[in-house]
């Protein structure tokens, strides 16, 4: 199983199939959508970093009912959503405590 | 402007650097995904095509070795950064396109040789009053170099079919036998 924490390009790719099974494509724009333009993947980073999570378990392959286009779609799998769901109970943990740090600063 | 047909695009070229089992497993689809983004990017300003395809560029030759050194070791990133433990592969395997990458990179390495020779004669003239500015004749360790690494490359290549007869005669199988497994 992969170490948490996650960088951020392998984190927006799982949010990006959190909400549903997405193909390459409409990772690549979701992701870039996601963080404003400011994280733009390469085909190369997508694609090392969607075998490191079919690999690991964390994705699979998902097959769509309209196959004419001949795309591969991916989805979580049950552990890699309870992984992704840690992930995001630790950042949620770390900007309370940066909040509460940040606020006694400027007291 | 000519076309050049699909089969003979950059990117296509460029994909053959990465192991065939990546290769086989996602090279179409990354295709896909690269002519995709590249039909967004077709509209915007020059500076940001130089980007998109700088970062292609980057993107590939990194995601390229990172599988070479995965399919070779083992080794994969997120084990690098969590245990620094190094694995072998039960398996031995030897992606053709590694002694491609190991070209380049040796050619790289004699190119930066033979320039700082040339530089240190061209600099230093008296180290050697016989020798001027920078001349082709100057260039005389690079067939040295060149028969070190014919020499490593024949030594590789030897040591290579050991482990492939080795690996062919399923010797790596002998723990899997019911009988050894128990000890």
């Amino acid at each position: 199983m992969a170490a948490l924490p996650l960088t951020e390009p392998v984190l927006l790719i799982l949010l990006s199939l959190a909400g549903q099974p997405r193909h390459g494509y409409a990772i690549l724009k979701d992701v870039a959508e996601m963080s404003d333009g400011r994280v733009a993947l390469s085909t190369g980073t997508l694609y090392g970093a969607l075998r490191r999570l079919l690999d690991e378990g964390w994705i699979e392959r998902f097959e769509e009912d309209d196959t004419s286009r001949g795309r591969q779609t991916y989805r979580l799998t049950p552990g890699g959503r309870r992984n992704l769901q840690t992930e995001v109970s630790r950042l949620k943990r770390l900007t309370q405590v940066a909040r509460l740090r940040v606020a006694e600063r400027e007291r | 402007m000519t076309m050049l047909p699909d089969r003979f695009s950059p990117y296509r070229c460029l994909l053959h650097l990465y192991p065939a089992t990546h290769r086989d497993e996602f090279g179409e689809e990354m295709l896909a995904v690269f002519h995709g983004a590249q039909a967004d990017i077709a509209q915007q300003g020059m500076v940001r095509r130089a980007a998109f395809y700088a970062r292609e560029t980057y993107g590939l030759l990194t995601g390229a070795l990172e599988e070479h050194v995965r399919s070779i070791t083992g080794l994969r990133s997120w084990d690098i950064n969590s245990s620094r433990r190094f694995t072998m592969r039960s398996e031995f395997r030897f992606p053709k396109s590694t002694p491609i990458l190991m070209t380049i990179i040796l050619a790289a390495v004699v190119l930066a040789i033979e320039k700082a020779t040339a530089i240190r004669y061209s600099a230093f003239p008296d180290f050697n009053q016989h020798v001027g500015p920078i001349r082709p004749e100057h260039f005389t360790f690079f067939p040295k170099l060149l028969l070190a690494f014919a020499v490593t490359y024949v030594a590789g290549v030897v040591g290579w079919g050991i482990l492939y007869a080795l690996h062919r005669s399923g010797l790596h199988r002998m723990t899997e036998m019911p009988g050894l497994k128990q000890e």
